[in-house]
């Protein structure tokens, strides 16, 4: 409680010194902004960065194959998913797409007309067992079965009458049929109508932080004797992906002679690529928030060595008058406190004003609140750092220097 | 008098080492922040092709239809097909480049060379001369090669190192889209940034790794795009196999004119053509022309990343703060000189000499800040440069960056030196000669 007793004296004492004062939480303030809105943007791409996609990422794995026009090729894609599911640790195989390799929204109809798309939704589509091959997961509803799948060349060349099956992610299924009632309706794609058999938990096809990433579907057709470049992808058994992914896609090149591999890629790789800007820029952040932390701490250290060298007189008449060390201490540790939490509070209104400022500038969201409050804990316990040093001095100025002249 | 205060300020500064290395670590962190930044943004806003920036000319037409929903009034950034091959035929350019890109399939011409995919730049036979690129061997091709359709190809000093080992591998052949080429030359490491001449793929991709003859590159087996296409009207097809439609734009094109009689020529043309092109009916719309020089047209597309923008604003809010400390700290030294200052006053220095002794002081910071930041923004650039970022190559520290890093470093502290020299000012020097 004595340190409570402390608090009129300092606010006298500070009123002595108000332009330092003032420049002290102005300082901590700006710092409290500026922290605050830069550890919201790392923080947001950190996690983003940690999104799963609802692919069962540590197995799979992804070769582009670009077929050459003019080029002879004996490969066919039935024989080059056979070829790379005889691959050794090789689980399953497709040819399709998957998250975060030129994923795009396409618009979605409910009705025939294709008048007002009713959402955009990221189109996953690929031969039979695509499902598998990313591990998606089912909760709803029914998988494919084989014999209901439409030709891939009938896919492609917009030529299938029949609602083609179709599986929906749990997001996407909620936004198109709020009341629940989906499995079994029909939806309209540019070219085809689609059939919802069935509801998967998760599939995400970028993550850009937005709740529609997680809007998608997927369908599945037959592939057989054609040549065919594009995606192929592997599951690879647990724990043995980059050996499978080579594995195949060496089964693969040695199938297809006038085929290009151009890229071969596990689903980590790709996540890595997709990041790379984004965890760049945010180190970049993370130095600059560092430097700030330094400063403001170099600034609050620098203040309170100069108050307790400048005080040291009126130190030692304290404690020739009766105020122990640990008052001495207490005293510059709660100075510090309160200056501290003026620029806190005052800062914490910077913080919102910067954050509109981003947001109109640079597409930003609005700053939680709790970011707020870590930026407080953090600024205290960076100043009670900050002071303890000049306070340790303070505390071991003896009493004799008050007897003593300047 | 400025010897006598750099004197007086030295010997203050010398008194409190702590503060004053404080005051110096706080401007220097600040300016190396702030200089790192700028330094980047200089170097993405320069200039590629100095000394021949002010001859590069960047025509642009408007074949779009009238009612385009959401359409800008600036036209579209490349041309159709039809208007690329007309203004290419329209000879009043001393020197006009038609191109493209995309890539293609490469194989060694050997029995069972693999293939593997490079990227190539369809252009004419201009392009070397009139952006000036080195050549290693060899030479470009020439416009009759143009003419003919011919079968040749320069290589990239890197493709070149990874096909040939790096030697003279001019006259030898080489499968591309399966056609046979017979490489021309090999250029030398070229790779302006930002990439002017096409920022499609953004403004600080890599120049590509190869250079085909734009029209033999058209009639190649291949269907590999056409480069990144603008298209509009209602056929599904447009484009997708068919370059030469006219309802896609996807040609760049850029002229060299090289005397404000030529651009003005020029530019008439441009306009004449276009109106010619309304009459007959193609165009919908009245001639809508732009006739932009390279840095006008960099300008214009705001070719700055947006990440690098914000960055700079953070870098200036770090400099801010480290002002305000200095501010602060500033105060605090000034006026524990008021005795000092006082005795000063009065022996008969005026406000104004006082004032002047502390900016002066206030400057020593500054110029000590600023050669400490100095270091502090190499560093910065280096990390700048360890990112995976497109433009991360043109993080390099400028000597202009030098001047300009100290110049800022010195008006800084004196900013903040300013109030706190004021305050110092106003001393009252009956009071403080009394408390002695």
């Amino acid at each position: 409680m004595r340190i409570f007793l402390q608090v009129r004296p300092i606010l006298a004492a500070l009123r002595s010194h108000k332009t330092a004062v003032l420049l002290l939480v102005l300082e901590i303030a700006l710092t409290m902004a500026v922290l605050g809105n830069l550890v919201f943007i790392v923080y947001g791409t950190m996690q983003r960065s940690h999104t799963p996609t609802g692919v069962t990422e540590s197995q799979v794995g992804l070769i582009q194959s670009i077929g050459v026009i003019g080029e002879d090729n004996p490969g066919t894609v039935a024989g080059n998913l056979a070829a790379m599911r005889a691959a050794p640790g090789v689980e399953d195989a497709a040819y399709g797409f998957l998250p975060l390799w030129h994923a795009d929204r396409s618009p979605i109809f409910l009705d025939a007309s294709r008048q007002h798309p009713a959402v955009h939704a990221y189109e996953f589509m690929g031969s039979q067992g695509l499902n598998r091959t990313l591990g998606l997961r089912v909760v709803r509803g029914r998988n494919f079965t084989n014999t209901e799948l439409p030709d891939v060349m009938d896919v492609l060349m917009g030529k299938v009458v029949a609602p083609v099956p179709a599986l929906l992610t749990e997001s996407l299924a909620q936004r198109l049929y709020p009341d629940g009632n989906v499995l079994g309706s029909i939806l309209y794609d540019g070219t085809k109508s689609l059939r919802v058999i069935g509801i998967v938990d998760h599939l995400r096809g970028e993550i850009t932080g937005s709740a529609s990433d997680d809007d998608s579907l997927v369908y599945e057709f037959r592939v057989g004797a054609q040549n065919m470049g594009g995606g192929y992808l592997v599951r690879s058994q647990p724990g043995r992906l980059p050996e499978a992914l080579r594995a195949a896609a060496a089964a693969l090149q040695k199938a297809n002679p006038g085929h290009v591999e151009n890229k071969v890629l596990t689903m980590a790789e790709l996540r890595e690529n997709y990041f790379q800007s984004g965890l760049a820029a945010g180190r970049m952040l993370v130095a600059i928030m560092l430097i700030l932390l330094v400063v403001t701490a170099l600034g609050v250290s620098g203040l309170a060595s100069f108050w307790v060298q400048q005080r040291r007189r009126q130190i030692g008449m304290r404690r020739a008058l009766g105020a122990t060390r640990r008052d001495i201490l207490h005293y510059f540790q709660m100075e510090n406190l309160l200056i501290v939490s003026g620029g806190v509070l005052l800062g914490a209104l910077f913080a919102y004003a910067l954050n509109l400022f981003l947001m109109h500038r640079f597409e930003l969201t609005h700053l939680p609140s709790h970011y707020l409050v870590v930026g407080a804990l953090a600024l205290w316990l960076l100043g009670q750092l900050a002071v303890l040093g000049p306070a340790l001095r303070a505390a071991a100025v003896p009493p004799v220097v008050a007897t003593r002249s300047v | 008098m400025f010897g006598y205060y750099l004197d007086l300020a030295l010997r203050s500064l010398k008194r409190t080492p702590i503060l004053t290395g404080l005051m110096m670590l706080a401007i220097a962190l600040g300016i190396g922040a702030s200089v790192t930044m700028l330094a980047v943004l200089h170097n993405l806003s320069g200039n590629p092709l100095p000394g021949r920036s002010d001859v590069l000319f960047h025509p642009q037409a408007d074949p779009r239809p009238a009612d385009l929903p959401g359409a800008k009034e600036e036209p579209p950034d490349d041309l159709t097909y039809v208007d690329a091959v007309n203004l290419y035929q329209m000879g009043i350019a001393p020197r006009r480049v038609v191109m493209s890109s995309n890539h293609l399939p490469v194989r060694k011409d050997a029995p069972d060379s693999p293939l593997a995919m490079y990227t190539d730049r369809a252009t004419t036979a201009d392009f070397f001369a009139m952006f000036g690129v080195p050549f290693l061997y060899g030479s470009a091709w020439s416009a009759q090669d143009d003419a003919s359709h011919a079968q040749v190809v320069v290589l990239s000093r890197a493709m070149n190192q990874k096909l040939f080992g790096g030697g003279n591998s001019v006259g030898k052949t080489l499968v591309i889209a399966t056609k046979t080429f017979r490489v021309a030359g090999v250029i030398d490491d070229w790779n302006p940034q930002p990439r002017f001449y096409d920022i499609n793929d953004g403004p600080f991709a890599d120049a590509e790794q190869m250079y085909l003859p734009f029209f033999t590159w058209l009639d190649l087996p291949q269907d590999y795009g056409y480069g990144p296409m603008q298209c509009w009207g209602n056929d599904p097809n447009a484009g997708l196999h068919d370059p030469k439609t006219k309802q896609c734009t996807w040609a760049q094109f850029w002229v060299q004119l090289d005397t404000p009689g030529q651009v003005a020529d020029y530019r008439a043309a441009l306009t004449q053509y276009s109106a010619q092109q309304h009459q007959l009916g193609r165009y919908q719309r009245e001639p809508n022309v732009r006739l932009r020089g390279l840095l006008d047209w960099l300008d214009v597309k705001h070719v700055i990343p947006v990440t690098v923008r914000m960055q700079t604003w953070i870098a200036f809010g770090v400099l801010l703060i480290c002002m305000v400390n200095t501010v602060g700290l500033m105060v605090a030294k000034f006026l524990r000189k008021s005795g000092e200052i006082g005795v000063r006053r009065a022996l008969g220095a005026s406000r104004r000499a006082v004032f002047a002794q502390c900016l002066v002081e206030a400057g020593v910071v500054g110029v000590a800040g600023g050669l400490l930041g100095l270091p502090l923004a190499w560093l910065g650039l280096w990390m700048v440069r360890q990112q995976p970022v497109s433009f991360a190559a043109s993080a390099h520290f400028d000597p202009s960056m030098l001047g300009i890093a100290l110049a800022l470093a010195v008006l800084s502290a004196l900013a903040a030196g300013v109030w706190p020299a004021l305050r110092a000012s106003r001393v009252a020097p009956a009071l403080q000669v009394k408390s002695l």
